[in-house]
């Protein structure tokens, strides 16, 4: 029994007040979700009660406004799914090995408003965050994606914004490098929307084997023989305390200094110890076939991870909140129980056992030694009594049935479709074939899409040695997945801000599709997606429109690409949703859902980069010659001339376009294919002369079938490039997929890219396409 | 062959796996120790390899609180014995520190590992170079099949990766070549220059250093994340570079560049 003196002194049915001590307290819920904690546990809280409510009901970890979208239009169900979403990471079976079934572990967060106040440490403990996802799994992470937004470097807030930018970077080296995770690349894109409010997402992937999957639950056995609770990693502090009300909130400026002990403090050198004794401790688990409880302490720390591992599985805990290695002495038992320090695990453990389990992470690894207060630690049981209970010196601080604490949340917010002015661009454009020319070069050395090399260099994209294609090769990174065996992962990363702008729908189809054709443009086949949606604030039904067409489109998207044979859709595995992305006058970031995609090679020899490989192949286009210029680059820099409508998405064309690319490859009849995406047909081309070196070839264009807006629309399609030899060969097979196609031109090597366009002729030396291409990006991080 | 290539994790190292699996496609047996596990074995090893990582989050400066690790007591007597030790990235770091390289006076530290310095870029750098055979002989470069001019294209990332002295005498060794194992070239094979074929402003283009002995090397780059053809990039050009065109399954596995530095330890020890 809890104390009546340590409850909050506030009776609900005054709702005047309870708001008050709310807000004073820091509490996040409003007075009647204050009302709906006290109905559901028959009395008012205690203050840890208080604040586990709090976090478990914020936005980030209950999805109350998102949830029943969710649910209503995302497919997550396909024959190779393993775990779909809800647990920390989604699987799917990737391949067979002399009988052997090894599974693919995705996660995929944001980390937005921790980056927008502490930039360094907001994207390190992003990484941190979505590796843990995935080790919890009992997996081994093998590497990371990081889709970023930032602001206008050249606004009015122009070096906030390049601290930021600088920042998060910084952040994401720091953490990965360290642990030892390759970076497959993101991508970086700058808006004004973003000026007050970035995105940092970070993706995660892993590598386990079917048999050796652990659950976030607490085992059957439990019911047997008594199980233990173990709490492991580093010593418990204040840091992220509030961390996910935190990032349920709307972010203005004067919160964000108050609100940096809301960020969590990374350490990537103890979650690499952990990692090494976590893997000791698998095989430990699995040599002598011991069933555990193995779950991550994200959002909620202790007091979330340590009541859902056994509620999962229908069992209680009582913890002591006394036994917790700490880094203070003095913390409130609220903030123990709450405060989301890194580089943390609970393992339920058979209680026989806990010395063992203890041993290897506190003698083998010497954890305490190389950290202070560092270290594993019996904290509680698991009862079977189906309530959650938790003391601190002597007293319960939390005495809860299980179902109170899971009874969640969940509103029906209100919508209204009403779309935003669309920022065009007013730069004039000059005429004819030179005029052309000079906005393809504006583009392609534009910060949006020129060369990332400034950042991607900063992260190690080879440790582990598993790369096959790495940032700037290729439209997907494509990576060994069993060492010494030829299957591959192709993780690409899709998404479109401006485009949602214009068209939500649109914008959620379409982040689906560009990352589903960049895997397929290196030969892969798309098996999964993960989401994370960033969107304002809910509660203004004109955004949360924005926020339920973009899932509609997703999940349109999904259901298009039957691949699997049937009509099993493309299965969304995992995710996210980031609300209350905003400036400080209010108004919400453009519509952001960010999709990543994995797919399989049966054979990594067949992947392809987008390089030009030779002289005299053909370059052809695979989709028409047409396009609007709504949501694109170039509207952006130089208006639209009426052709504002965004990219509607052509579904089946899509299908038929993934199953062409995956049969031509798997014949080795692609020398290389490049989606053609932000900047548009010509842009794309010039990369991918550009990216032949030192071999330098380059393409020479006949473009005259098109108009202007064809050249610069950001419609979609794949530019490929085929030897003659192999054209006999494409020509039928294009025809069976029914894939529209358009023969632009041919590589050469006499210059970087000559065009004949309606308008006229241009060329561009290679020299000229390279230094244009180097962009500003460097000067604009590193001054 | 008697003995093992014992990899030494210390804690915060994080390579150790892949250079396992290269130190294994040479045929040699390997094995992976903790630091507080691994003195007994140290004694009994064919060969030492300190792989890459943040060996004790770099705390006070890269490299040297494992440096000072007990085990390391037996590293170094095992190098004075002549048995084969090579540090990389994180592990040469490590082993400058002990003053085991370059070593030209017994137990001095002479060498630091300083913050890279490069053109439009700041900090940790990840890319691929070349690198070429140096003056001094190595057991790790001395049996490989390239001969002293052919560029080898190798990946590293690092932040502290330029080697440096500030004393005189050391330096004129270095400018006579000795101790110099392993040195950045361009493409075409000529000594680096400038950023970005000398991607971090190594005195001489040092990418490797060896002891008197030639059976200790300290190597910036990271061969074991090149040992397979499959990792090579298309752009590091040339003969490597054109290597990844039309080839089949089974070439996926063949040799990379890497590759020959545990190859020549294969032949040093065989």
């Amino acid at each position: 029994m809890i104390d009546p003196k340590d409850l909050v002194p506030v009776d609900p049915s005054d709702a005047g007040k309870a708001k008050d001590f709310l807000k004073k307290n820091g509490v996040s819920l409003s007075s009647g979700e204050y009302a709906r904690v006290c109905e559901l546990l028959g009395r008012r809280p205690s203050t840890v009660e208080l604040h586990m409510f709090n976090v478990m009901w914020s936005e980030h970890c209950s999805y109350k406004s998102s949830r029943w979208a969710l649910k209503e239009y995302l497919p997550t169900d396909a024959p190779h799914v393993v775990l779909g979403p809800g647990e920390d990471a989604g699987i799917i079976r990737f391949c067979e090995i002399a009988g052997k079934s090894w599974c693919l572990v995705m996660a995929h967060e944001s980390h937005n408003h921790p980056s927008q106040v502490l930039p360094v440490e907001g994207a390190a403990t992003g990484i941190g965050g979505i590796v843990r996802d995935v080790y919890c799994m009992g997996a081994d992470v093998i590497g990371v994606m990081d889709p970023l937004r930032f602001g206008d470097p050249d606004g009015p807030d122009a070096s906030h914004v390049r601290d930021i930018a600088l920042g998060v970077v910084d952040g994401i080296a720091q953490y990965g490098n360290a642990l030892g995770v390759p970076n497959y690349g993101g991508e970086t894109y700058f808006d004004a929307s973003f000026d007050d409010n970035c995105l940092v997402n970070v993706v995660a992937f892993g590598i386990v084997e079917e048999s050796g999957i652990i659950r976030s639950r607490v085992p059957e056995e439990a019911k047997n023989e008594p199980y233990d609770l173990i709490l492991v990693g580093k010593p418990t502090d204040a840091s992220g305390f509030g961390g996910a009300a935190f990032a349920s909130e709307r972010l203005d400026g004067s919160s964000a200094v108050e609100k940096q002990g809301a960020v969590q403090v990374p350490d990537p050198f103890v979650k690499r110890v952990l990692a090494e004794a976590i893997r000791a401790m698998l095989r430990y688990t699995r040599e002598n076939n011991i069933a555990i409880g193995f779950k991550d302490l994200g959002a909620g720390g202790i007091s979330c991870a340590f009541s859902e591992m056994p509620e999962a599985s229908g069992f209680g805990a009582v913890l002591d909140l006394d036994l917790v290695n700490k880094a203070f002495p003095d913390l409130l038992p609220e903030v123990i129980s709450c405060s989301e320090t890194q580089e943390r695990f609970a393992i339920a453990v058979p209680a026989r056992l806990t010395d063992d389990f203890l041993a290897i992470f506190n003698e083998q690894f010497e954890m305490p030694r190389l950290y202070t207060g560092a270290g594993a630690v019996k904290v509680g049981r698991v009862t079977t009594d189906y309530r959650f209970q938790m003391t601190y010196g002597g007293s319960v601080v939390c005495d809860a049935a299980m179902d109170a604490i899971t009874a969640g949340i969940s509103y029906r917010r209100e919508q209204k479709e009403q779309r935003r002015a669309n920022r065009v661009g007013t730069r004039a454009r000059a005429a004819g074939a030179d005029g052309i020319k000079q906005a393809m070069l504006h583009l392609l050395g534009s910060i949006n899409i020129s060369d990332k090399a400034a950042i991607y260099r900063h992260y190690d994209s080879e440790v582990q040695g598993r790369a096959v294609m790495r940032p700037g090769e290729a439209d997907a990174a494509v990576e060994i997945f069993v060492p010494g065996q030829p299957f591959a992962l192709a993780a690409a990363i899709g998404s479109h801000s401006r485009i949602g702008v214009v068209d939500p729908y649109a914008g959620g189809a379409w982040a689906v599709f560009e990352a589903v054709r960049n895997v397929a443009c290196v030969g892969a086949l798309p098996l999964a997606i993960t989401d994370c949606l960033n969107f304002g604030d809910p509660e203004d039904p004109a955004v949360f429109n924005e926020f339920v067409e973009a899932v509609k489109g997703v999940g349109d998207a999904c259901r298009a690409l039957t691949l699997f044979g049937g009509s099993h859709p493309l299965p969304i595995v995992s995710g996210n949703v980031s609300l209350y992305n905003q400036s400080g006058t209010g108004d919400a970031i453009a519509p952001t859902p960010i999709v990543a995609c994995a797919g399989r090679l049966d054979d990594a020899s067949r992947a392809r980069g987008f390089a030009l490989k030779q002289v005299g192949s053909r370059l052809v286009l695979l989709g028409k010659l047409h396009g609007d210029l709504g949501g694109s680059e170039y509207e952006r820099l130089f208006g639209n001339g009426g052709r504002a409508g965004a990219p509607r998405p052509d579904f089946a064309f899509e299908l038929a376009l993934v199953k062409f690319l995956n049969a031509a490859f798997a014949k080795r009849l692609v020398l290389g294919a490049h989606d053609i995406a932000l900047g548009g047909l010509l842009v794309t081309v010039a990369e991918m002369a550009i990216a032949s070196d030192p071999f330098d070839i380059g393409a020479e264009l006949d473009l005259r079938g098109a108009d202007d807006a064809a050249l610069f629309s950001e419609m979609g399609g794949v530019v490929v490039e085929i030897s003659d030899d192999s054209w006999d060969q494409v020509r039928p097979l294009l025809d069976r997929h029914g894939v529209a196609f358009v023969e632009i031109g041919r590589t050469v090597d006499a210059t970087g890219l000559n065009a004949t366009t309606a308008a006229g002729g241009f060329e561009i030396s290679m020299g000229e396409l390279r230094t244009t291409f180097k962009g500003r990006l460097a000067e604009v991080l590193y001054g | 062959m008697a003995g093992r290539v014992l990899i030494i994790q210390f804690p915060g190292v994080n390579c150790e796996y892949e250079s396992l699996r290269a130190v294994e496609a040479v045929g040699l047996k390997g094995e992976i120790r903790r630091w507080n596990d691994a003195a007994a074995a140290v004694r009994d090893a064919a060969a030492i390899f300190l792989p890459g990582g943040w060996s004790y989050q770099d705390r006070i400066r890269a490299g040297v609180v494992a440096a000072k690790d007990a085990v390391i007591d037996e590293v170094m007597d095992a190098a004075d014995r002549g048995v084969p030790v090579i540090g990389i990235c994180n592990g040469a770091q490590v082993l400058v520190e002990t003053g085991i390289v370059p070593g030209f006076e017994h137990g001095r530290i002479d060498v630091a590992l300083a913050p890279n310095k490069m053109v439009g870029q700041v900090g940790y750098y990840c890319n691929w170079v070349h690198v070429k055979k140096g003056p001094a002989q190595c057991v790790f470069t001395e049996f490989m099949d390239e001969r002293p001019n052919d560029p080898l294209p190798i990946p590293l990332a690092h932040g502290e990766g330029r080697f440096v002295t500030a004393n005189d005498s050391v330096r004129g060794h270095f400018e006579r070549g000795d101790g110099v194992a392993v040195v950045y070239c361009t493409r075409t094979g000529e000594t680096a220059a400038a950023f970005p074929d000398n991607p971090n402003g190594a005195m001489f283009a040092i990418a490797g250093l060896t002891n008197p002995d030639g059976n200790v090397l300290a190597l910036m780059p990271h061969p074991e994340r090149g040992a397979w053809a499959y990792q090579v990039p298309r752009r590091v050009g040339g003969r490597w570079g054109r290597s990844r065109d039309g080839v089949g399954t089974k070439d996926l596995f063949s040799p990379g560049p890497g590759r020959g530095f545990f190859e020549s330890l294969r032949r040093a020890l065989a």
